[in-house]
């Protein structure tokens, strides 16, 4: 980590000597912006995830990818990320590198909603039109739109499937958070226990964390199944967490048995839907949070106008629909037929 | 600190050899006391602790972490460290996993390709250390760096799937009686790692480098070669280590392995070995490994706040290496 921030230190310094010359036209280009007068000629993006790593992340870039391929003019985007979504501090100093850089816009996941709102006042404060995709900041500047899914609400979804699955005796029901104290993981355990309340008849046995880590969600589920062999449901809050649990609980021989659902549809996750051992999943879709987030950057950038955020959805995958066109069309998104609307 | 030096004075006399026995014998009564304490306490607070199957399953989930930590042990007996294991074991762990996927390489071919990914990223520590004079510390922080980037390009930073079924015997396979192979592995790792330590060459200079690198080197020991061995053998288990964890999961995950240096240092140091060089053994370091592996499986049993259960392990390794140097001072008083 150390070497890391020594590295993007030096190269913020290389940055800013190359650009200092630049420096006053790029204020003048920012400037423009407020006045709803729009900026022509090639625009630079920076689009930085949560982490790298994780397929998720990778459709962002995908959908990001396709959006600057399909605009009007030329848009370069360039795609950098830290390796741990906990890494806060490495993402605000390749943030700042971007800014020092002078890039036209930030599409950016933000891994802390409070110490990051820091972060996009200085992009803005330098002109730079910023964009939140999947994660924003607390509070958020209403010249920032946010393109993310409604995690409570997917969440509440998935929780009701999984009530519904148990019927009316209820059962015990495991969660496997992945980062507690970051936005996204609240939100859907927020969405997880709102149903659990309403539902007295499901009971949460345990709550232990993933950290985010397949082979630490393993462990964790393994050690689960030994404290509570009665256990009748998972809920996993991210990719590591369901594929932990459906592994853990494939290899105590309980598959079908015990009713998974969890979010994220890494090919494995799908696998697992397809043998039964997984039994929904909430897909997001990812492709189009990139895609979103790089078209309002550019037609922010372009017009001078402001764009508003939204919804990029999330459907439920069973073993059912998993073959449908719409959903697979959310999960094999391919920039010939985008998932998104207006197409 | 003046510790140090003064072991390094007492060593010479018969009676200081003795001593040294005596106190790594105390530091792992000091582990192991600690382990039985665990142990009982879990037996009598949760109803499923003490069952064979959950007993066996700690034993497979301290595999990766043992395994590691007993090349972490050589390392830090000859006064090294080796901060690069868990990126190390990330890179062996997918190229190993990509060896067999992308290239179709036989399982067992795979297993020793990955570990040799390993012990070629010792190999490169050793020789910046020993041959390009760099601090261990320096050296192996930049490996940790440069591996760790190194496996988010072969993998384009994406899990690989899609192993063969028989790549899961390694980390999740049992044997009859339903022993997992995963100890069975620890078990042959450890007891190659006592005889290195106390029957071979290798290891009798690696306490003796730690002891006294001026010593070491006026007596006439190749410390070149013999220390860059060292890196190359703790960057091997690291491999292999990463194989293991690749075949729990049946997959390389590029991600794996962030903070595992530190569960595997404070393996070897709980269990008695010291920073300072010439001290540890491998059985005070399975012990520490245990230990660690026991309080989270505990954790997790009791179903203890997340967040508490990381504060736990830091205090215990405070706990451990206190007493254990309380117990090396009063030994050292009682001779004097």
């Amino acid at each position: 980590m150390c070497w890391r921030r020594i590295l993007v230190l030096l190269v913020a310094a290389v940055a800013a000597l190359a650009l200092a010359a630049c420096a006053e036209v790029r204020e003048q280009g920012g400037g423009q912006q407020g006045g709803g007068e729009g900026r022509q000629g090639p625009i630079e993006l920076a689009v930085v995830p949560k982490a790298v790593g994780f397929d998720f992340w990778e459709t962002v870039r995908q959908g990001a990818v396709c959006a600057a391929r399909r605009a009007e003019g030329e848009v370069d985007v360039q795609w950098d990320g830290v390796a741990q979504e906990t890494d806060v501090t490495g993402q605000v100093n390749l943030l700042q590198n971007f800014i020092t850089q002078g890039v036209d816009g930030l599409v950016y996941a933000a891994t802390d909603a409070k110490v990051l709102h820091d972060v996009t006042q200085q992009a803005l404060d330098q002109g730079i039109t910023v964009v939140n995709i999947d994660s924003g900041t607390d509070p958020q500047p209403e010249n920032v739109p946010v393109f993310a899914t409604d995690n409570v609400a997917a969440a509440e979804r998935a929780t009701e499937y999984l009530v519904e699955q148990l019927g009316e005796d209820g059962g015990k029901v495991a969660f496997i958070p992945f980062q507690p104290g970051t936005a996204t993981n609240d939100t859907r355990t927020e969405g997880f226990k709102n149903v659990l309340k309403e539902n007295p008849q499901v009971k949460l046995v345990a709550e232990q964390s993933s950290e985010s880590n397949y082979n630490r969600a393993l462990q964790v589920t393994e050690d689960i199944l030994t404290a509570h062999p009665d256990l009748d449901a998972i809920y996993a809050a991210n990719e590591p967490g369901v594929l932990g649990a459906a592994e853990a609980v494939r290899s105590a021989g309980k598959a079908g048995e015990i009713i998974i659902v969890g979010w994220d549809t890494a090919p494995d996750e799908l696998k697992a839907v397809r043998e039964g051992v997984v039994s929904a999943l909430i897909a997001q879709n990812p492709f189009r949070m990139g895609y979103d987030g790089v078209n309002a950057a550019v037609k922010m950038i372009r017009t001078g106008e402001q764009v508003e955020g939204g919804d990029t959805g999330a459907i439920l995958v069973t073993r059912e629909n998993i073959d449908d066109p719409e959903v697979q069309r959310v999960l094999n998104p391919s920039c010939k037929n985008p998932p998104v609307e207006g197409q | 600190m003046s510790q140090t030096t003064a072991t390094g004075e007492r060593r010479r006399t018969l009676g200081g050899v003795l001593r040294e026995h005596l106190s790594d014998l105390v530091s792992q009564l000091a582990a192991a006391g600690a382990l039985i304490a665990v142990f009982v306490f879990l037996s009598i607070a949760s109803p499923n602790f003490l069952t064979a199957d959950n007993l066996f399953n700690v034993g497979t989930q301290t595999a990766v972490t043992a395994v590691i930590a007993i090349g972490m042990t050589l390392v830090i007996i000859t006064a090294g460290i080796d901060l690069s294991v868990g990126s190390v074991a990330a890179l062996s762990g997918v190229m190993g996993v990509m060896m067999m996927v992308d290239l179709g390489l036989p399982v067992l071919v795979a297993i020793l390709g990955g570990t040799l990914v390993g012990a070629l990223c010792g190999l490169v520590n050793g020789l910046l250390i020993s041959v390009a004079g760099l601090n261990p510390f320096i050296a192996t922080l930049g490996m940790l760096s440069v591996a760790r980037g190194l496996v988010y390009i072969v993998s384009d930073a994406q899990a690989v799937f899609g192993t063969p079924d028989s790549f899961r015997l390694l980390g999740q396979g049992v044997l009859a009686g339903g022993i997992p192979i995963p100890v069975v592995v620890i078990l042959v790792v450890a007891v190659a790692g006592y005889v290195v330590l106390s029957r071979t060459k290798l290891g009798r200079y690696a306490y003796a480098i730690g002891s006294n690198m001026e010593a070491a080197r006026l007596s006439g020991i190749p410390i070149r070669r013999y220390l860059t061995a060292v890196y190359v053998i703790s960057g091997a288990l690291a491999g292999f280590g990463g194989m293991i964890a690749s075949s729990r999961v049946a997959s390389g995950q590029p991600n794996f392995g962030m903070g595992l240096e530190l569960d595997v240092i404070a393996a070897a140091v709980i269990g008695g070995a010291s920073l300072f060089g010439g001290q540890g053994t491998v059985v005070g370091t399975l012990i520490g490994a245990f230990l660690i592996a026991l309080i989270r499986n505990g954790a997790v049993l009791l179903d203890v706040n997340i967040f508490y259960q990381q504060v736990i392990i830091g205090v215990v390794i405070w706990l451990a290496v206190m007493w254990d140097q309380y117990r090396r001072r009063r030994l050292a008083a009682a001779s004097e």
